[in-house]
């Protein structure tokens, strides 16, 4: 099985990231590469059994068929990306302490709860701040900024006029 | 017990149980969020009535896998009903779209959903579009065939007065896109490059970086697109630009030397932290430009002197700057540090570089001396001696107890190969053989052990 995508190799491009529960069960899973469900899932499986038998001194990287991993525990939750072997690996975890720095500051002392029953919402973090596996530099105030925004229109679902105008977006 | 769900991701330390005390604050604290029913903006909100939340809570109290499956086959047979029902408002489509993005995470198969995630994205309204699109970017992939139909409803998205709308085309693009599509699409993102809303112009850059990777020739002609937005006032547009320059200079070095200087005075006001102070990540200004700049500048000057000139001055400062005592200032001095080797050479920056390297594979913490033997690998054939002057601490890796520690000594030994010590390094690589875990290493290795063999045959 090829890892490598019909994409060029980059650089800072991130194959995929997990998370998941001290007992395995995937609460995130981002792809940025096609890969088939049968293929994900093999993947999944076996990458949480690898990092779920890692001791806590162990360091943060690991050789993992021909990707790298880099991976954290964050409280009850592991957060584990694959890049590609020439990638530098610190960057790599800095970008996984980053998202956690978005969802704290989102969700307010997050913790795995909030992840589990608003998957959704951490998605769209991901998302804003991850686009297509490339980490942005915008500020945390714009990448929250886009969330809340989108928010503010669950909210008024009824009455969609007034906050489009307030936030000066029509 | 205590959930340990509900430990909060960044107060937490890989220390022992916490005292009672502290747990039952944690769970006191948390109750009143659980139990409400009303909606806060931006904070969590575990909605007690709702279907999803009784499917997760449904699931969380069964024991065994089985009990699982039926479960979650009951819910996708009640998902697949109503989702084909012609009476199904979007509304209900959206909360369906939500179980069934769960259920397919928790490993099942939910393909049926898949159209209907398309739909919603179509006929969807703001909120309802938004979880549409991220059903299909969590379904779909590159190649998917459903990913056809989304392109009448992308190409309607961005050309909506909803500027929120506009985004959420552009995420999805960004993230996949047919390739033979892109024509009818790349007017539309290109006219964003000019918009007024710099969130819309960052996103029309990274959907072009994305044309750019999966079909090149279809984006040949707005080069001089990408130099405006590499000039852009916002920090973020022009960072964004800089994932295509990265690209564009991989590929042809040569055709942008001109630019070397641009990318000095980029790196230098951000480094003497000209940029808006929010754009700082624990003290450090645009952690990720700066890298992202320090590999350009690394492309650009190898093997060219002139360009090199240009760049000591920063680098320098670069070096010096590296007192703080967090990874991501590492993450910087890492790259560099591989900078300054791969760029025409200047004995001073190369020694700073090299004390560097040193303070890493001397660290106590893993991480770090696993990058400085990273290091060491990259610059052994330029500086031999540098390795020669670690040995000791090489040596001890070669017994350490993290695999890839082991791997990475290995890696760097195969490199100072040389007629006396080969037999002793070829030693070493059986050695961890016997102990590598897997087959690319496995194979990896024995290569290197064969092409070690043919060089010195008579050892």
């Amino acid at each position: 099985m090829s890892w490598t995508s019909s994409l060029p190799p980059s650089f800072l491009q991130m194959q995929f990231m997990l998370l998941f529960s001290r007992q395995g069960k995937l609460r995130l899973q981002k792809w940025y590469v096609p890969l088939s469900d049968k293929e994900r899932k093999k993947i999944s499986r076996d990458l949480v059994q690898t990092i779920l038998a890692r001791k806590p001194k162990m360091c943060s990287f690991l050789e993992w068929r021909d990707l790298k991993i880099v991976y954290k525990r964050y409280a009850s939750l592991y957060f584990c990306c694959a890049v590609e072997d020439q990638d530098n690996e610190l960057i790599t975890l800095e970008i996984i302490h980053r998202y956690v720095e978005l969802l704290d500051k989102y969700f307010g002392s997050v913790c795995e709860l909030d992840i589990i029953f608003n998957f959704e919402k951490a998605y769209f973090i991901l998302d804003e701040f991850l686009l297509g596996g490339e980490a942005q530099e915008t500020s945390k105030k714009n990448v929250l900024k886009a969330i809340e925004q989108a928010d503010l229109l669950q909210e008024e679902a009824e009455a969609p006029r007034s906050v489009l105008e307030e936030i000066g977006l029509t | 017990m205590a959930d340990s769900r509900r430990s909060a991701l960044l107060s937490w330390t890989n220390k022992p149980a916490a005292k009672m005390s502290d747990v039952v604050e944690k769970t006191l604290t948390a109750l009143p969020s659980l139990l409400s029913l009303d909606s806060q903006p931006g904070s969590a909100k575990l909605s007690s009535s709702s279907k999803l939340g009784n499917l997760i809570r449904g699931i969380t109290e069964l024991t065994s896998k089985h009990e699982e499956e039926k479960l979650i086959q009951r819910e996708l047979v009640s998902i697949k009903e109503q989702v084909s029902s012609p009476n199904t408002t979007m509304r209900q489509m959206k909360e369906l779209m939500v179980r069934a993005i769960y259920c397919e995470s928790l490993g099942y198969e939910a393909s049926f959903s898949y159209i209907h995630a398309i739909k919603l994205a179509q006929q969807g309204t703001a909120l309802e579009k938004r979880v549409g699109y991220l059903a299909v970017s969590l379904f779909l992939n590159e190649n998917h065939e459903l990913l056809l139909l989304l392109v009448n409803t992308v190409l309607k998205d961005l050309q909506s007065t909803n500027l929120i709308e506009v985004c959420m085309a552009l995420t999805v693009v960004s993230q996949m896109f047919p390739k033979d599509m892109i024509p009818a699409i790349l007017p539309l993102v290109e006219e964003k490059l000019n918009h007024p809303k710099e969130i819309i112009r960052r996103k029309a850059v990274l959907a072009l970086y994305k044309f750019y990777l999966i079909a090149p020739n279809q984006v040949q002609h707005i080069h001089n697109k990408f130099r405006k937005a590499l000039c852009d006032k916002d920090p973020g547009v022009m960072t964004a630009s800089l994932h295509i320059y990265l690209q564009l200079i991989q590929e042809n070095p040569d055709g942008y030397k001109d630019l070397t200087a641009s990318f000095v005075t980029i790196l230098k006001q951000v480094v003497g932290g000209k940029l808006p102070i929010d754009f700082n990540y624990h003290s450090v200004p645009a952690p990720w430009l700066q890298i992202q700049l320090l590999r350009i500048l690394s492309l650009l000057g190898k093997n060219d002197q002139n360009a090199s000139d240009i760049m000591y001055e920063i680098l320098d400062e670069s070096l010096q700057r590296a007192e703080m005592n967090h990874n991501i200032t590492y993450a910087i001095l890492y790259e560099c540090v591989k900078c300054v080797y791969t760029i025409h050479p200047k004995s001073d920056l190369l020694e700073k570089a090299a004390k560097c390297i040193g303070n890493f594979v001397l660290s106590q913490k893993i991480n770090l001396k696993y990058l400085g033997l990273k290091a060491l690998t990259y610059v052994v054939q330029q500086d031999p001696k540098l390795a020669l002057q670690h040995q000791m601490t090489i040596i001890e890796c070669l017994d350490h107890s993290d695999l890839i520690i082991k791997r990475e000594t290995v890696e760097l030994l195969f490199r100072i190969t040389n007629a006396q010590n080969v037999m002793v390094i070829v030693d070493k690589m059986l050695e961890f053989l016997r102990v590598s875990p897997d087959d690319y290493t496995t194979i990896d290795l024995t290569g290197k052990v064969a092409e070690l063999a043919e060089k010195y045959p008579s050892q």
